[in-house]
Parts: C-alpha cells; sequence; structure tokens
C-alpha cells in the first residue's frame, strides 16, 4: 500500500455515529475558556460523587452486587447447556434412552460413543454410554434430536475434575435412582414446545 | 440380443426385448418405486408401489413386459393418489421403533413413506398381536415390523431353493367394507391380502429347516428380518462399507464388509455383518455370516519373522490350500522359480489334471459358461456335485433355472438327497452307484449329443446299451357287449348293445437304455419324463463338480465333458473345488507331493504360517489382505482389507528371500497373461454391480482356443464301483475351510453327516477305518441326506481329512461305533 | 491576616525534653517499621475502597473481611523469584527500587507522625528516653522533604532506564518529566504559605495555626492548596497523573521487568509518599495536630482523609494524556502558582 493510498483510507466514514462535541478551541483565548469553563463546572465533582454514592449504596443500602460464588449461587437458566443428564422414566424408573444413536449421529465433535445389545427382555439394551467431555462443545444438538427426551443439558456447570472420565459415563449422567422425585423436566433445546400439540396431525386409532 | 425401443416419461430408451418394464427402468436409471420386486426373482405382486400408465392403460412394471413402441409414464395423478394410499396403509399399525430398529436409515418402508410424501394416515385397523420369533440360530423375525412384501418368500423358493418360509394366516381383523368405496383400488386389494397374511417357516413349526443362508435378512425392507447376532449392536449408519469379495468358495460374491469400533473400551474396527447387492448376487450361509475370521495381531513379531525367512531358505516344499490369493499363489510361484521347492495344493492340484485334460480335448483353455450363463439356460445337469454343499452359487443357478426359466434339471450323484428334487417339478435325481460318473456322462451324450458329430466308436458303445424288449402294458378298449334284457312290464327279451370298457393286455416294444437302468433308474418311465422335460429347450448346460476331478478317471471323464460340448448343443461349466483352486490351477506349477521340509501355509508342516494365528508366523486373513481371486465364474475379482493388519504378510517375506515390490497387490499386474490374466493395476480393478446387474467386478479370464484332434474316450470302467460302507468327502452347508469354521456365527460342527436313519444306526461317535488311519468323529443327523452314503467333513485343515481320502472323494471304510 | 509569634513557638519547643540520639534511632525504626505497614495496609484499603466504589466486596477470604490478603500479598512477594532480565544493567536495576522506598523514608524523618512520648522507667535499658514526634526535627523541614521527594525520582527514572526494556524507557522518560515539571509547582504553590509562616519547621506550621479551624492556613491560602493537591497527586504518580506505568500504554511503564519484593519496594515508596504528601497537606493547609488535646487524632483523621481523596479520585476520574500533563502543568498551574505566590507578597507587603 503506497502512502497515498494509506492515508486515503476510507476508514468507516459510513457507520459512524458522530458526536456533537463543538468546536475545537483554535486561539489561545478560546484554549482558555474552556479550561476555565472546564474547571469551573461541577463535572469533576459530580464524577467524585457518583462514586461515593455507590460506596454508600453497597455499604449501607445492602446493594451490593458480588455473589461469593463458591458459597452463593445464582439459579441458572432452564436452557443453560451444561453437563449432559440421562432422565429416567418416572413410572418404571428405567432409563430413557433407547439406544436410537441419532444423539451419536448428529454430535458436530464426535464424543457421543454407545453399545448396544439385544437384552433378555427382547429390547435394545444401551450396555455402555460415554461422552468424551474433552470434546464436548455443548452445542446442545444431541438434547434437541433425542426423540426420548432422554438426553439432556443439566445444571452442573463445574466440570473440573481430578479426571477426564469423572463425568462421562452412562451412570454419572443417569438420575440416581433415590432422587427420581426430584428428576426436572427440561425446558431447553429439543424439549416438548407448549403449543405442540396444535402442530401435529391426529393418527386415527381403530381402539 | 434384440432390443426394443419405449418411451419412459417421453425419453426413449432401447431396451432389451421381453424384459419387465420395471427392469428396463432400473437398467436405465430410471425410478419407479417398487418394494416386492427382486431382479432375479419371480413377481409377486405384493406391494403394487410399481403400478404405472404403458400406453393408456395401468399395469404393474414388474411383470409387464416392454413392447416396441411403448410409451409408460411413471407418475399420474391416479398412480400417485395409488401410491400414497399404498404407503399410509403399509404405515397402519407399524410399530414407532425407529428409534431401536436395525433398518433404521436404510428401511424401504422409511424411505418410501417420505419418497411419496405420507405425512398424515387415513385408515385404521385393530392391531393383531403378533409374536416375535426366532426362527434358527441366525434368523429373527419380528412380525410386527413385517410388511409381508413376500421378499423373504419369494428369495428363499426361486434364488436360494430351500423354500423354507412362507406366507401363513395372521388372523387379523377383516376390512372395514367402507374402505373398499372410499379407497384406491390397488391399495385396498394390497391391504386386503396383508391384513390376512404373514411370514413363518414353511414346514409347519416354529424352526426354518433351511441352510441358514440369512439372504432373507438381506432382503427384507424393514427391520422384520435381522440376523440374530447384529441385532441391535448397531445402527446402520455407523457401520463403514468395505467392498470385497467372500472368500470361504468358489463363488467369489461380492460382499461388503461392514464395520466400525468394536466397544468403547476396545477402539479396534470389528466386522458388524456382511450385506450383498442382493439384486444381482446371494450369498450363502458361510459368506454372510462366516466373516469375523481376522487373525488379530499385536504387532510384528520379528522373531518369529527371521525363523520363517531361515525356514523358507531350506524348505523343499510348501503346502497351502486355495484361500488364498492370485498374488499370493503368484509369489510362491515365483518362490518355485527361483528356489526350487515344490509347491503341494492336492484341491487345486486335481482341478488343475482335470482342467488340462480338457481343454486338450477340446481345445478350449478353460470352460465355456460362467454360472450366470448357466442361470439364463432352461435345462441344467449336475454331475458330480453335491450341489446342496460344495457350491451355493451352483445349486442357486440349478434352482433358479428350474424356477425363473420353466427349466428342467437332471442331478447326477451317489449321495442321496431331498432337497434338490423339490427345485422343481421337471427335476430327475440320479443317486447312482458310487464310480457310475462316466455313465452318466455317456448317458448325457446319448441324450443331447448330435449322432452325426459323435465318433463311431462311442456311437457304437452307446448303442450297446440300447435293447428292445416287449413290455405287456394294460391299455382300455371299448368293447361292444350285447346283453339280453328281459322287460319286465311286456316279459319280452330285448338285445341290447352298449360299449362297456375293459382293460386288455398289450404287448410293446419298448426301447431300453441301458445306461438309464445302470445309473439306477427304470428306463422308460424316465425317458417319458425326459420326453416332457425336453418340450420348449432352447439352451443347456452342464455343472461338472468336484467328484469327477478327484475321480480315478479323472481324465476320460474331463475328454467326455469336452465330448459332450463338442457334440451336443449343452455348455460346461465347473465347480472349483476350493475359494481361488482355478487361480491357483493357472498360476502355480504344482507337484503331487510334498518331501523334505515343508512349510504349510495355512495347512500342516514343519514350519507353519498361519491366518488362523495357530501357526509359528501369523499371517492376514482374507478379510485383512487385498489382493484379487479367480473365482468360478471365471472372474479375475479384487478384494479389500476390511479389517487391519499389524503383522507380516508373505510379501515381506519375499522381499527377503527375492526381488519383490512394494505390497502385494503389486504383484497383481504381472499374473500370467498367457493363462488368461491381464496386466491390469490392483487399484484399477471395479467391484460392484451396475444398474442392470452387469457384473462390473476385476476383469472376465480370456479363454484361448486351439485347435484339437478327435476325442478318444474310453469306455465306462465298472470296476470303479465302491460297495459296501462308503464315505464321501464333503463339508456341510455353510462350512468350507478353516476360517468360516472360525467365525462365531457359524455352528456347524466337524464330523461324520448322516442321513437321519443311518445316524441313528451308527450312534454318537464312530471310528472311521480308512485302512492305514482311522479316524474318530461325531455323527450327526442331516434331515437333506438320504441313503447309506455318510458324508465326511474336510474344513478342518488339522485333521488331514485329504489324506484319509488320498486324493479321492470316495471311500470305502469299515466303521465302529465308539 | 494573623501572624504567630516566634516566641510562641520557642517556648513550646523548649518544654520539651531533649531528644538523644536513641530517641531518634527508635523513632526512625518505629517510622520504618509502622509506615511499611501502613504502606501495605495501604494497598488493602485501596482495594477495599475501590471495591466498594465499584459495589464489589474486594478481597473477602483471607482472615475477616480479607483482612490478612495483605499478608499472603506480602508473603508472596517476598518469596517469588527475584528475576534480573539479562540484558539489564544489574547494579542500578538492583538499587532503583531501594532508592525509591529509601528517598520516601528519608523524606518521613523530617515530618512529624505519631506523637512524641518517654519510654516507661521500669523497661529495662531504653527505660526514660524520649521518643520525639519528628525523628529530625530540622528546622528547614519543608526544604528537606521537598528535596527527598525530588531526589525519589531517581527510583523510577534509573529502573526504566536500566531494565533494556522500551517500555521501561518510556517509563522512565515520564517520570523525568513529570516528577521534574511538577515539582515546580509544588515549591512554588507551598512557598506562599512560607511566606505567610515566615518558617520552613513543620513546627512552626503547626503552631501557626493553633487558633482552631479558623486559622488554618487554607482559607488563606486556597489557591496554593488546590495547587499544591494537583502537584501532590502528579508527585505521587496518582491517578489521574499515573503515567508512568499506565498499563494501557507502557505496560507498567518503569516497573514492567520488576517482579517479585523489588517489585514491592516501588510499592512500599508510592505509599509511603502519599502519606507524607498527606501529612504535609494536612500540617501546612489543614492546621496539623494543633487541636490541643485532640491534635493526634485529627491529624491522623487529616492525612487518612488525603490518602481517601487520592483512592476517591482514583476510582472516579479518567487519567491525562501526557501531552494534557505538560501542558497543565506550564501553562495553567505554574502560572496561577507564580500569580499566587506574587499576590501573597503584594499582600503581606500592604
Amino acid at each position: 500500500m503506497g502512502l497515498e493510498q494509506f492515508k486515503n483510507r476510507n476508514v468507516g466514514t459510513q457507520n459512524y455515529k458522530m458526536l456533537d462535541l463543538g468546536e475545537t478551541p483554535t486561539s489561545g483565548m478560546d484554549k482558555f475558556k474552556q479550561v476555565v469553563q472546564r474547571t469551573f463546572k461541577v463535572e469533576l465533582f459530580i464524577g467524585l460523587w457518583v462514586t461515593l454514592r455507590e460506596m454508600i449504596n453497597a455499604l449501607l443500602r445492602g446493594q451490593m452486587h458480588t455473589v461469593k460464588y463458591p458459597f452463593e449461587k445464582l439459579p441458572i437458566s432452564p436452557r443453560y447447556r451444561a453437563i449432559h443428564d440421562m432422565l429416567r422414566l418416572l413410572e418404571s424408573g428405567h432409563y430413557r434412552c433407547i439406544g436410537c444413536g441419532l444423539c451419536e449421529k448428529i454430535c458436530i465433535s464426535n464424543c457421543i460413543t454407545m453399545n448396544t445389545r439385544y437384552d433378555e427382555n427382547q429390547r435394545k439394551e444401551v450396555s455402555e454410554y460415554t461422552i468424551n467431555f474433552g470434546r464436548c462443545i455443548f452445542c446442545g444438538y444431541c438434547a434437541e434430536v433425542c426423540p426420548e427426551l432422554a438426553i439432556v443439558h443439566g445444571p452442573r456447570y463445574e466440570t473440573a475434575s481430578e479426571q477426564r472420565a469423572s463425568f462421562s459415563l452412562f451412570e454419572d449422567m443417569l438420575t440416581p435412582i433415590d432422587q427420581l422425585n426430584l428428576q426436572k423436566e427440561y425446558d431447553g433445546f429439543g424439549a416438548v414446545t407448549p403449543n405442540a400439540d396444535d402442530n401435529i396431525k391426529q393418527t386415527p386409532l381403530a381402539y | 440380443m434384440s432390443t426394443v425401443n419405449i418411451k419412459i416419461d417421453g425419453k426413449e430408451f432401447a431396451v432389451k426385448e421381453g424384459e419387465y418394464i420395471l427392469n428396463a427402468a432400473r437398467a436405465n436409471d430410471v425410478f419407479i418405486p417398487a418394494i416386492c420386486y427382486l431382479t432375479r426373482c419371480s413377481p409377486t405382486l405384493a406391494c403394487r408401489l410399481c403400478l404405472v400408465e404403458a400406453d393408456g392403460k395401468q399395469v404393474y412394471a414388474c411383470n409387464a413386459k416392454v413392447k416396441e413402441g411403448m410409451e409408460i409414464t411413471v407418475d399420474t395423478p391416479n398412480i400417485l393418489e395409488e401410491r400414497r394410499a399404498i404407503m399410509e396403509v403399509y404405515d397402519v399399525n407399524h410399530p414407532l421403533q425407529c428409534g431401536v430398529c436395525d433398518k433404521s436409515g436404510e428401511c424401504e418402508l422409511q424411505n418410501y413413506t417420505l419418497e411419496l410424501g405420507v405425512d398424515s394416515q387415513s385408515y385404521m385397523i385393530p392391531d393383531t398381536k403378533r409374536e416375535t420369533k426366532n426362527w434358527s440360530s441366525v434368523l429373527h423375525y419380528d412380525a410386527g415390523l413385517c410388511i409381508v412384501c413376500e421378499r423373504c418368500t419369494t428369495v428363499c423358493k426361486d434364488m436360494i431353493g430351500d423354500a423354507a418360509i412362507t406366507t401363513a394366516k395372521r388372523g387379523g381383523e377383516a376390512l372395514d367394507k367402507g374402505f373398499k368405496d372410499t379407497m384406491p383400488k390397488d391399495a385396498y386389494a394390497m391391504w386386503n391380502k396383508l391384513q390376512k397374511s404373514i411370514i413363518a417357516p414353511s414346514n409347519g413349526t416354529e424352526y426354518t429347516n433351511c441352510s441358514d443362508c440369512g439372504e432373507c435378512t438381506a432382503v427384507c425392507p424393514v427391520g422384520a428380518l435381522v440376523s440374530r447376532d447384529f441385532q441391535y449392536t448397531s445402527n446402520a449408519w455407523d457401520l463403514k462399507r468395505t467392498p470385497a469379495t467372500c472368500a470361504h468358495c468358489s463363488s467369489g460374491c461380492q460382499i461388503y464388509y461392514e464395520t466400525k469400533p468394536a466397544s468403547i473400551e476396545d477402539r479396534n474396527e470389528k466386522i458388524y455383518r456382511v450385506t450383498n447387492e442382493w439384486n444381482y448376487v446371494s450369498l450363502c450361509g458361510a459368506g454372510r455370516f462366516g466373516y469375523d475370521f481376522e487373525n488379530r495381531v499385536d504387532g510384528k513379531d520379528e522373531k518369529a519373522f527371521a525363523a520363517a525367512v531361515e525356514a523358507f531358505k531350506k524348505a523343499d516344499s510348501i503346502r497351502f490350500n486355495s484361500v488364498i490369493s492370485n498374488e499370493e499363489a503368484l509369489m510362491l510361484q515365483a518362490l518355485k522359480e527361483k528356489m526350487g521347492v515344490k509347491l503341494v495344493n492336492p484341491d487345486a492340484r486335481a482341478f488343475q489334471k482335470f482342467l488340462s485334460a480338457y481343454s486338450q480335448a477340446s481345445g478350449q483353455s478353460l470352460y465355456s459358461f460362467d454360472f450366470k450363463e448357466v442361470m439364463a439356460t432352461d435345462f441344467v445337469m449336475s454331475v458330480g456335485a453335491a450341489l446342496r454343499n460344495d457350491n451355493p452359487n451352483a445349486r442357486y443357478a440349478f434352482n433358479n433355472v428350474q424356477k425363473m426359466n420353466k427349466g428342467a434339471g437332471l442331478y447326477f450323484h451317489p449321495v442321496g438327497d431331498n432337497l434338490v428334487p423339490t427345485f422343481g417339478k421337471s427335476v430327475e435325481v440320479f443317486t447312482h452307484k458310487v464310480g457310475l460318473e462316466e455313465a452318466a456322462l455317456y448317458l448325457i451324450l446319448d441324450l443331447f449329443a448330435d449322432t452325426g458329430k459323435l465318433p463311431a466308436d462311442v456311437k457304437e458303445y452307446i448303442a450297446s446299451f440300447k435293447s428292445e424288449t416287449t413290455k405287456t402294458i394294460k391299455e382300455k378298449v371299448m368293447k361292444d357287449v350285447t346283453e339280453t334284457v328281459v322287460d319286465e312290464e311286456t316279459g319280452e327279451e330285448k338285445e341290447i348293445s352298449k360299449k362297456v370298457p375293459e382293460m386288455v393286455e398289450k404287448e410293446i416294444t419298448v426301447e431300453k437304455n441301458g445306461l438309464v437302468e445302470l445309473l439306477g433308474k427304470e428306463s422308460d418311465a424316465f425317458m417319458d419324463a425326459f420326453e416332457k422335460m425336453m418340450k420348449k429347450k432352447e439352451s443347456f448346460s452342464l455343472i461338472v463338480g468336484e467328484d469327477l476331478y478327484f475321480h480315478e478317471k479323472a481324465e476320460n471323464i474331463a475328454k467326455l465333458v469336452a465330448l459332450i460340448e463338442r457334440t451336443s448343443t449343452v455348455k460346461v461349466a465347473m465347480i472349483p473345488p476350493k475359494t481361488n483352486s482355478l487361480g491357483v490351477a493357472l498360476i502355480c506349477d504344482l507337484d503331487d507331493e510334498a518331501a523334505g521340509y515343508t512349510i504349510g501355509y495355512n495347512e500342516n508342516g514343519d514350519f507353519k504360517l498361519s491366518a488362523l494365528g495357530a501357526g509359528d508366523l501369523d499371517m492376514p486373513a482374507m478379510n485383512q489382505q487385498e489382493g484379487t481371486l479367480t473365482n468360478m465364474h471365471k472372474r479375475v475379482i479384487p478384494t479389500n482389507a476390511a479389517l487391519e493388519y499389524r503383522g507380516y504378510e508373505l510379501n515381506d517375506i519375499m522381499k527377503v528371500l527375492i526381488d519383490a515390490p512394494k505390497e502385494t497387490v503389486d504383484w497383481t499386474a504381472s499374473l500370467p497373461v498367457e493363462k488368461g490374466f491381464q496386466a491390469v493395476e490392483f487399484d484399477s480393478l471395479p467391484n460392484g454391480y451396475l444398474n442392470d446387474g452387469t457384473e462390473n467386478r476385476g476383469y472376465q479370464l480370456a479363454v484361448t482356443l486351439s485347435d484339437t484332434g478327435d476325442i478318444d474316450v474310453s469306455k465306462i470302467d465298472e470296476s470303479g464301483i465302491l460297495e459296501g460302507e462308503i464315505v464321501y468327502r464333503c463339508n456341510p452347508q455353510r462350512q468350507f475351510n478353516d476360517f468360516s469354521d472360525k467365525a462365531h456365527e457359524i455352528f456347524e460342527a466337524f464330523g461324520l453327516y448322516a442321513s437321519p436313519a443311518r445316524a441313528e444306526a451308527l450312534g454318537n461317535k464312530v471310528e472311521i477305518d480308512f485302512g492305514e488311519r482311522n479316524i474318530i468323529v461325531d455323527v450327526i443327523a442331516d434331515e437333506r441326506m438320504e441313503g447309506d452314503i455318510v458324508s465326511l467333513s474336510d474344513f478342518k485343515s488339522a485333521e488331514d481329512v485329504y489324506r484319509l481320502f488320498d486324493g479321492s472323494r470316495y471311500k470305502t471304510v469299515t466303521m465302529r461305533k465308539v | 491576616m494573623e501572624i504567630v509569634t516566634y516566641t510562641t513557638v520557642e517556648t513550646f519547643v523548649n518544654h520539651l525534653p531533649e531528644v538523644t540520639w536513641v530517641g531518634s534511632l527508635i523513632k526512625a525504626v518505629l517510622i520504618l517499621a509502622v509506615i511499611s505497614a501502613i504502606a501495605g495496609f495501604g494497598t488493602f484499603i485501596e482495594r477495599k475502597v475501590l471495591a466498594f466504589m465499584q459495589r464489589r466486596l474486594g478481597p473477602m477470604h483471607v482472615g475477616p473481611y480479607g483482612l490478612l490478603q495483605l499478608a499472603a500479598d506480602g508473603i508472596k512477594l517476598f518469596t517469588k523469584e527475584d528475576i534480573v532480565p539479562q540484558n539489564a544493567n544489574k547494579l542500578i536495576f538492583m538499587i532503583a527500587p531501594a532508592i525509591t522506598a529509601a528517598t520516601a523514608f528519608i523524606a518521613l524523618s523530617a515530618v512529624p507522625v505519631f506523637p512524641d512520648f518517654t519510654i516507661p522507667k521500669f523497661i529495662p535499658v531504653l527505660g526514660g528516653t524520649f521518643v520525639p514526634s519528628i525523628a529530625s526535627d530540622l528546622n528547614i523541614g519543608i526544604l528537606f522533604v521537598l528535596g527527598m521527594m525530588a531526589a525519589g525520582l531517581y527510583g523510577p527514572l534509573l529502573a526504566g532506564m536500566s531494565q533494556a526494556n522500551k517500555w521501561g524507557i518510556i517509563g522512565a522518560a515520564r517520570t523525568a518529566i513529570q516528577f521534574l515539571s511538577y515539582e515546580v509547582v509544588t515549591g512554588l504553590s507551598i512557598l506562599a504559605p512560607i511566606m505567610l509562616v515566615g518558617s520552613l519547621s513543620f513546627v512552626d506550621f503547626n503552631n501557626a495555626q493553633a487558633g482552631g479551624i479558623g486559622s488554618w492556613l487554607i482559607w488563606q491560602q486556597p489557591v496554593a492548596f488546590v495547587l499544591f493537591l494537583i502537584a501532590g497527586f502528579a508527585e505521587t504518580n496518582r491517578t489521574p497523573f499515573d503515567l508512568l506505568e499506565h498499563e494501557a500504554e507502557v505496560v507498567s511503564g518503569y516497573a514492567t521487568e520488576y517482579s517479585g519484593m523489588r517489585w514491592g519496594m516501588f510499592f512500599i515508596g508510592e505509599y509511603a509518599n502519599m502519606i507524607t504528601i498527606s501529612v504535609i497537606a494536612a500540617i501546612v493547609f489543614l492546621g496539623g495536630y494543633s487541636e490541643g488535646g485532640l491534635g493526634w487524632l485529627t491529624i491522623i483523621l487529616k492525612v487518612g482523609f488525603f490518602f481517601f481523596l487520592m483512592l476517591w479520585v482514583r476510582a472516579a476520574w479518567p487519567h491525562v494524556r501526557p501531552d494534557q500533563l505538560m501542558w497543565l502543568c506550564w501553562k495553567v498551574l505554574m502560572p496561577i502558582a507564580v500569580i499566587n505566590v506574587v499576590i501573597t507578597g503584594i499582600v503581606m507587603m500592604v
């Protein structure tokens, strides 16, 4: 780039919002006036007042912002996408996963793997299931594609652990059977929309 | 072949005459939806989706043949409505379990439901409880998922020949009559049939009595028929397909190995199943289920390798079998040329001798027909092959001729078999004495040869079997009888004459064919049947099997076969005894006997190379190596490695011993051109089928012709007839070699197979005394066998059954219960 | 304009016990220990105050209300590896922080900090020793303090120049211009009060304002006070004049290559200087410790106020550009200071 071009680059003349800053003083007198104005206007002290006021708010009026994180936690959105949860059926307590493999297929970071087999009850059993959290980018596609609402994103965002495998097994993600009553339905990506019934046609049944 | 011109949707195509519209369209890449049709089988008209408009009339594309100038419209509004209604009906009560279904992702019901835009359901009927069943050790049938397209029953009957499954009553509710008026006609008819039927084993039991080939699972468009082992283990889309060639028998069928990592812990690739292009090739049980014979090794065993190189340096002979690629055979041949070792391979050696005798007599370097051509004939004969066991493709061809071509067949074999007669009404089975194979060929000469072309002595010899006898037959004659009847009222006597049938004995002269009698059939009954069989027959083929190569008079037999071809329109196809026997026979100069220090390649020897993991140095199995095979269709076909192999290959030894190229497949281009091979690189060999069914795999061996003189054949040597307790060297179905035996889904055991009656007489275990040596084996009943001859398996090379039989397939032995 | 008479001061001083060299030594050690601690504590206070002004809690977890945070920081600074850059002038690089800290504490020797007291008699050896309020009660105290603080510029200057780092050089250059320039303003602004008091001793300044709030010099010299305060901010390198080590521009300026305790010494020096400036401002303009018995409490409050003001200003205001800094010094503050001296002189003459 030549000097001429360099100087005449058309840098962002289009989308800038220009502020009205007034005239820049040129003569000595104007500059002096500006100094006097700036000195005797109380702008500086307004600044001081604002910070002092906030200090008073914080200390005396209980408006302190700080959340003492490990001891206090903010509630997270139901759409938050943290470490996955595998849900159970509320009626039987059996895990919901049917081993269809759609999460495995849709996973864009290829981090889901499962082993399935034909079990004694003639059902497809998910004998092993794992998510490689070293790879997972928490995009939520697995939860969205899951036809059974079996794999969802849970609220566990504290994912530091001694071992990479700490969260990654089926048993780790599965709702503990004794906490089944605490299992929450997922409202995030892939959950049934409130108007789902209106959006589908009913299949006639002869029963 | 003559062609006709047709127009499909305004586009002109020149297609084969007499072709079904559907096949014509498919050959030209025009899509007509169809579920129930199988290319090489008879149309069933179960799905009715292939409805098209031809010259203004609605016809089913799968059973309407093309005519000159025919104008075909694939989609008309009416047809589209029919098709949508049909798919809706298929979806009625179909379980919504795509999530777990093994077919999901490659399911034709899913595909067509989507293709025809079925987004809502208009029909309903109460469902019937349909039980899930395991039909056999490999077949799993989920009736709930079945759409009764009858592809499984069709392929089982028309291709495989077992006819082990059929449609049965479902016991579902009758359709609401209201639907008849409101829904499209074909959809209603299809639904009516669908609602009444279900698939079940045809023998009336819960279990199929079949060869467990699994072809029904391959053709099933939905997840109703699945291999028990594969069920619920993998989704179709997770599997990586590797086009390869099945290396169990000489059919060399094209297969896909489908692989993915074994489990979460074990990330090594594992073969989950084998699939095939079922419209163009049918697999047997060994091909479909015998896939996990790979030899897993951890790495290169340098010590063993060094020992192997030393062993090769001092080796006097190399013993190997025909489960070997052309490239490896070429390496061994190169070794023989450079280092002078003897190459010993009994099965290929016998075939090589037979083939050379045949070509010397006929002037043709190879036999005339491949089995695809056999399948296109309408009269097929088989001599010296245990059709059911030796080669599935030969059996499928024999069966398919009966079913599809309104064909006829002659089956000559000493071991009684009750399946072959069921292939068709026009199948005559000669269960002749062992050693009379020459007689069978003389009979064929007699039946088909142009007497003008036959050498005088042969003509005379055949004539010597003919004799005229008088035979008394009963004939119905109408006879005038006069009766005197007394009128009761008048008392008058009247004479009434009437005709009364009466059986009269009459003597006629019949020409008696001594050859037929010699082969164990009644001459005149056969000749009558034969006359019927010959009606409207145009093309003839003869399948020649392994018995003949191991026959004492193999050379004479080869000449007879050549003579049959020369003097008649019968064309011959041969079944190479093992996987690549043809390739080995063409590539290697084989020796009869091993001597001195012997290296065994998958065989016994002083130093063993083994792809079975039991030898001194590991070798890759056929699903772990690239290379070409020569199959019985006279094709050189490529196969690919489905699984990784980390150890040494034969080529690594070659690199040390002789000047070998870098890769095994670099040998491909050096296969001997003078034997019919082509100098082409491995990577340029295709391995697939075209839409019209053309086999686009590898290349065809070139057949060279030369002039030869008269064929001099000798007479039937009746001294070769065996009497007494006879053992036949023959594998059970689905077993071919150690590799099929290694596969976990092949259950057929090593043993002595006998007809149920004979098995009962023999007990559980017998000691077979071959004279010098003996063997103790389990006795296994085979319901398909008849007669007293028993079959001893040879698939275990460790048992060294070949040596027991000493270059023959039949032996007279003494058996003792153990 | 009331002028405190000389006799009063003399009487006051003469009433005190004699200052021995032991007393001075004890005082010096006391100042060093306490001011260092306060300087450390100042960092804690700064963090807390800034946090409160942003409605945060600041350090909370080490000790009650995070009080031991400064101990933790101290331990960290003491135990960190002493890194000297490869191409630095090692000797100067190592001496520079000491110059800053030393000049800051030397300046404090002439400033009255803490009340005087006598060590009780029952304590052995030192018993009965009088410890003065000022380690060294020079009669030119103000001049000495200003001089020492000016000498303190060598710390950052040498540090920046010795470390072979371009940010350090820029920081050093800024140090030179900023400190030298504002030295002028500080001197001129405080000249007017000196003229009024007629002494350079802090004690005299204190005594001169002994007449209660009304007698504080701030009322007589408001302009000088403001000028002194502004210059004081600049001298102590505080926002809005913290150009020497402004992160956004020069990484860390003269301190870029420093870490561990050497880096810590710059900060002790800076906070000591903050205290010095606060004390000077309190004594010269806000009456010092002259309020009878409560004098020591009031001066602590006054010093505390100035210290807090520095933090407060940091929380509220942005910093200026170097050119604005120079412009302000030479074109605004210096002329005003001169005019202020002239006017003061004229008023005194009249």
